[in-house]
């Protein structure tokens, strides 16, 4: 998660604790508490959901599926997470709201210590939902809308799904829950992104995140629906000029990037060109410490059914079961050779990564998309757009240097 | 040493059939238990997790989770048993419940 209001108009955003230290303060030794830091946790409790999206990385399906975690094994999965130090679960599917117990569980996290976040379609969301979920302790509601009216509900294949979208997002908001947009951006709904953006502000929606299509579940069904990468340059370039538009207005949107960490080294080269090189610096140190690519190290998934993945999106490989041992045992488990790997990957990606100057700020970009394009865990990001220009050459501002305060 | 009578007997995938798969990264190494697999054939599961595993391994060792019966010395963390009946909303329920923007 890259967020481009914080890096470019130095907005403060709850949360940003989880994905950046104080800026100027990157010393050896806290990137290294960095990467010990315990993961966020997707736990989907379901894989039933009210709408069928094209692009679902979990094959959601409107029937309940074998297998799901009862509410007393999910309150002992919480406890799993809460020993084990996770900071956040973030409450997803399938579509959460269909499970009747969703309200028990998130006050159940709440109490453990773990933050309960939501991700949802929204059209489940009455305003007496809304209720329940913040009295529960709810602190965050993610609402995906993937492009205006029309393609978003082409998409998700129901009529009436983006205002019903709209309608749980107003819910949320009467309710006073802290409620952002999720937005998985694909050549059908690029074009749309700035008409929802303005659309959603008028509703009240300030936080807003941009996923890159990750290659999972109905996902690897439209791979080729997916941005070239001349096309997804010009998306990234649009939500950054549209943030500081947005910012220079005075209107404080929050908006973050997610899932393609060549955002991170195309970030830097954007301050370059439009914010100056001191700032340049800044959000590159950011980055640095921020440690790039997540995936089976800062993200951990935990499935209806108990499997652990490496994300939310590779639902294909799963490390163990929660049935069958406790989740910190899986995953602090490297006798697995490729957790290994993929924990120590700036040694094994090959082809462009390898030599990147900005290897360290995005570490490869998606393990996943590179596995299922090039049938190869290590080859580059088939995402990537950055061009040879700005790839080659030595590491920016100097490995290793201190930066300053003053910048 | 327990008896091991306790079963973990919940599935492991529904999309398609979930394969074990153990590895050995050298001839004198164990054989390790490293997750699983979701695929439809035994060609798949090999070819996934020979894409996942192969860089290390010299063996690979493929079982469908539904014929490996799992024991637990102590009754597992999560308990057994799935979700009840009233855990999830029915189909007519989600639909009734969908919100579709029409009324206000
Ligand atoms: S070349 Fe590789 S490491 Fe560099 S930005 Fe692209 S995906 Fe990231």
């Amino acid at each position: 998660m890259i967020s481009v209001s914080k890096l470019l108009c130095d907005l403060d955003a709850e949360g940003d604790g989880l994905r950046y230290d104080a800026a100027g303060e990157s010393t050896k030794r806290q990137i290294r508490d960095e990467k010990q830091r315990r993961p966020v946790v997707v736990w989907n409790v379901t894989k039933q959901c009210n709408l069928y999206c094209d692009h679902c990385y979990a094959a959601a399906d409107t029937e309940i599926a074998d297998g799901e975690l009862s509410t007393a094994e999910g309150k002992a999965l919480l406890d799993d997470l809460a020993d084990y130090g996770a900071p956040v679960v973030l409450f997803s599917g399938g579509e959460p709201l269909v499970r009747n117990d969703l309200e028990e569980l998130i006050a159940y996290a709440n109490d453990v210590g773990v933050r309960p976040v939501l991700s949802t379609n929204g059209t489940l969301i009455t305003a007496e939902r809304a209720e329940s979920l913040k009295a529960a302790g709810l602190k965050y509601a993610g609402v995906s809308v993937d492009g205006l009216p029309e393609r978003n509900d082409d998409f998700r294949g129901l009529e009436g799904a983006f205002e019903g979208a709209v309608r749980g997002i107003e819910n949320c908001l009467d309710a006073g829950l802290k409620t952002g947009l999720r937005y998985t951006i694909t050549e059908r709904n690029a074009a749309d992104l700035e008409g929802v953006v303005d659309l959603l502000t008028d509703v009240g929606v300030d936080r807003f995140c941009f996923y890159h299509l990750d290659y999972g579940g109905r996902g690897t069904e439209i791979v080729d629906a997916d941005l070239t990468p001349a096309d997804r340059r010009t998306a990234v370039k649009r939500v950054c000029d549209m943030t500081r538009e947005y910012h220079d207005e005075g209107e404080e949107i929050e908006t973050l990037l997610v899932g393609n960490y060549a955002d991170a080294a195309y970030l830097v080269e954007y301050a370059r060109e439009h914010v100056g090189e001191a700032q340049a610096r800044r959000v590159y140190e950011y980055l640095r410490v921020n440690g790039g690519d997540p995936t089976g190290e800062r993200v951990a998934d935990v499935d209806y059914q108990g499997n652990v993945h490496l994300t939310q999106f590779w639902q294909g490989y799963s490390l163990g079961n929660v049935r069958d041992r406790p989740f910190g045992d899986i995953w602090e488990d490297e006798s697995n050779p490729l957790l290994r790997a993929l924990r120590n990957r700036d040694a094994h990606l090959s082809g462009k990564c390898a030599d990147c100057r900005y290897a360290e700020v995005c570490r490869g970009a998606s393990r996943l998309r590179a596995l299922t394009v090039e049938d190869d865990l290590f080859a580059p990001d088939p995402q990537c757009y950055l061009e040879d220009s700005e790839i080659d050459g030595p590491t920016p501002f100097g490995a290793g240097d201190e930066p300053t305060s003053a910048d | 040493m327990g008896e091991f009578d306790h079963e973990v007997d919940a599935p492991r995938g529904a999309t398609s059939r979930e394969w074990e798969v153990f590895v050995r990264e050298a001839t004198a190494d164990p054989l390790t238990h490293v997750g699983s697999v979701s695929a439809p054939s035994a060609d798949v599961a090999r070819e996934q997790a020979a894409s996942l595993f192969g860089r290390t391994a010299v063996a690979l060792w493929l079982c469908p989770a539904d014929e490996t019966r799992r024991y637990q010395a102590e009754a597992a963390t999560l308990g057994a048993g799935a979700a009840g009946e009233d855990a999830t909303m029915s189909v007519a329920e989600m639909q009734s419940e969908t919100l579709r923007g029409e009324d206000g």
